[in-house]
């Protein structure tokens, strides 16, 4: 469902030009959970704005659903953003003035979703990340985990086929990370979601079956996981929340 | 995303951003407000001033001695005498009326208060050249006149400063020390209203004659009335011609007609309400750059946000809307708010001066259609700067 091929970037500013990415073949495939692991300014955000059509390769081609991205306007890639593709971002960039439900309707409402209809599906996205009781919060009245799960939920609502999330457990304690990670693979295996997370922490990419190495913008190595771990089931292990 | 949720995004844009939006809000009040009451005190004003004028009839005019086109001063020789005025009478024959007037300023006396007052010497016609409408009592006589008697008309302003509420009739006015007899009493003259509010003057009009035997040197202007406005300016023409005839001079009378005024007074009104309109719509101007000011600050303050809603599938064409609506809102509150603030200044000042309250739907119709532009007007800029923003630039921002 995503094919990239060749894809370069170059940030130019001024008279210096950092190429971030130096020729990226990746191919993933529909329903798959990835993980993107590499050093800082390896290129793996680059990368990732490039996949959200938040941004255009400089060159290279990006393909997704047998559809070539950089031939798109600027109105068919908000529609993309919209309707195919959930971003989740390290620092979560919910609106702070909105409460947790106007955040999650936000998508719907450049849907072109109805009122009434957006309200439900909004409720039932937060009660699906396990916040039926948070609605009507402020993303400063909630935790770090809390309103990342907020930004999931809005990513979801719109049920798009892909979600990717740059460093989504970044800012969160191990326990929130680890209820991420569970979101995630339920999202997966139940619903079938294309999950791409970036991540430089070996705990979290070890929940997905693929780990792509990136390194001073190149793929160094793409690893197959065995065994991915079950957060379901590490959370059960762990100490309940309040007492870490 | 329809329209409607766009207003909905602006509405809450606005309300999330209370104090700004109030502040915004007030150069476009004060602007608005200035507009409306500027404009709609200008029309009553006129409006007041331009039907006092034509109350007393176009068909009006007078003439008097003025040495404004001669080579010489007015000299005794040049001075309109009560033969003239009888002349006049006789020979142009599109003169319906006419009556030597003098006007004067002296204290009038009854008991023991003392009165400003403008005495009024004229013939027995100045009632119906000037249109005045009487109270009470009658006016005097031709024969009242010609035999000199002590007989006063006053006004209802004078009447009220001295007898008020009491009927004037029959009571005695002191004009220099002599004892008149008020006959009558006339509702004020409305051509007095053109001054700014404020009382109207007081008057008393005793017969010519009678004028003559208590003043030395009556200076008599002609005043007079025609059959028709269109005899106007020709009868003036006319008497000034048979008076430079009857004193062998040159250049030494004016004459100017109601009509005349009315049109002069409305070109020159009209000239003062656009300049102090213009004034006016500077503030608004000003109001509508502080909407500009204010946005372009709430487009770099928000730009995280127009990132974030730009990720989630927000096109740009959302966003210009967003902005664009959240101005035009802005605008239009402070429109309907200083539209309101500004017709209850204009139905003050109505109030005071006594003019009609001339507050058409035009002018609100134009305040809400100015205020809606401004917003278009000084809102495409901004909200075309946030519509441009690069989402994943936009998304970075600190
Ligand atoms: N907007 C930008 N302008 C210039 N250089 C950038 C920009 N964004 C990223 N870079 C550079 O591109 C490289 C890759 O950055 P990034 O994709 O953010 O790395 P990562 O997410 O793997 O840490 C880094 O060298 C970084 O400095
Ligand atoms: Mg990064």
């Amino acid at each position: 469902m995503i094919k990239i091929s060749n894809l370069t970037k170059v940030y130019r500013t001024g008279a210096i030009s950092v190429t971030a990415l130096k020729g990226i073949n990746l191919e993933v495939a529909k329903g798959s959970m990835v993980a993107i692991m590499g050093p800082s300014g390896s290129g793996k955000s680059t990368m990732m704005n490039i996949l959200g059509c938040l941004d255009r390769a400089t060159s290279g081609s990006y393909i997704i659903d047998g559809v070539d991205v950089s031939t798109l306007q600027e109105k068919e890639l908000a529609k993309i953003r919209n309707h195919k593709i959930g971003f989740v971002f390290q620092t979560f960039n919910l609106l702070p003035r909105l409460t947790a439900l106007k955040n999650v309707e936000l998508p719907m409402i450049y849907a072109g979703i109805p009122s009434k209809e957006r309200r439900e599906r909004a409720l039932k996205a937060l009660d699906k990340v396990g916040l039926a009781d948070r609605i009507h919060h402020r993303p400063n009245e909630l935790s770090g985990g809390q309103r990342q799960r907020v930004a999931i939920a809005r990513a979801l609502v719109n049920n798009p086929a892909i979600i990717l999330a740059d460093e989504p457990t970044g800012n969160l304690d191990t326990r929130s990370g680890e209820e991420i990670m569970d979101i995630f693979q339920q999202l997966n295996q139940e619903e079938g979601v294309t999950i791409i997370i970036v991540t430089h922490e070996r705990e979290i990419a070890d929940h997905t079956r693929r780990i792509v190495h990136f390194r001073d913008g190149v793929i160094i190595k793409d690893e197959e996981v065995l065994t991915p771990i079950s957060a379901r089931t590490t959370l059960a292990a762990l100490p309940p929340a309040g007492e870490v | 995303m329809d329209i409607l949720e766009s207003i909905k995004v602006a509405l809450e844009g606005i309300w999330v951003n209370k104090l700004r939006s109030a502040l915004t809000m007030l150069g476009i009040i004060i602007g608005v407000a200035a507009v409306i009451a500027v404009v709609t005190i200008g029309q009553g004003g006129r409006a007041a001033i331009l039907s006092s004028l034509e109350s007393m009839g176009t068909n009006l005019f007078v003439v008097y001695p003025s040495s404004r086109n001669a080579t010489t001063p007015i000299t005794r020789q040049d001075l309109i005498t009560l033969e003239d005025v009888e002349a006049i009478k006789n020979i142009v024959p599109t003169v319906k009326a006419v009556a030597p007037t003098s006007y004067l300023s002296i204290m009038t006396q009854v008991g023991r208060q003392k009165e400003k007052t403008t005495i009024i010497c004229t013939g027995q016609d100045y009632k119906s050249i000037r249109n005045l409408e009487l109270v009470e009592g009658r006016y005097f006589t031709s024969e009242e006149n010609n035999s000199r008697r002590r007989v006063a008309v006053i006004n209802e302003e004078l009447a009220k400063t001295y007898f008020s509420g009491e009927s004037a009739l029959g009571k005695q006015v002191y004009l220099m020390n002599t004892p008149f007899i008020v006959i009558g009493v006339v509702k004020n003259d409305p051509s007095n209203a053109l001054g700014f509010g404020g009382d109207p003057p007081k008057e008393a009009t005793i017969p010519f004659h009678t004028g003559e035997t208590l003043f030395r040197n009556l200076r008599i202007q002609i005043e007079g009335q025609t059959y028709s406005k269109e005899e106007v300016q020709e009868t003036i023409d006319q008497i000034v011609k048979l008076l430079h005839k009857r004193h062998r001079n040159e250049g030494k009378y004016r004459g100017y007609s109601l009509d005349q005024e009315v049109a002069t007074a409305n070109k020159i009104l009209g000239i003062i309400a656009l300049i102090i309109g213009s004034i006016a719509g500077i503030s608004l101007l000003v109001g509508g750059i502080g909407v500009m000011n204010i946005m372009l600050v709430s487009v770099t303050e928000r730009t995280r946000e127009i990132g974030i809603r730009m990720a989630l599938g927000a096109r740009r064409r959302d966003i210009l809307v967003q902005f664009l609506i959240e101005a035009v809102v802005i605008c239009l509150v402070g429109g309907t708010i200083g539209t309101i603030l500004g017709t209850g200044g204009a139905l003050a000042v109505a109030l005071i001066a006594k003019w009609p309250p001339l507050i058409t739907p035009g002018t609100i119709f134009i305040a809400f259609f100015f205020s809606a532009s401004i917003g278009i007007f000084f809102g495409i800029y901004p909200a075309n700067k946030a519509a441009k923003l690069d989402p994943i630039e936009a998304l970075r921002y600190e």
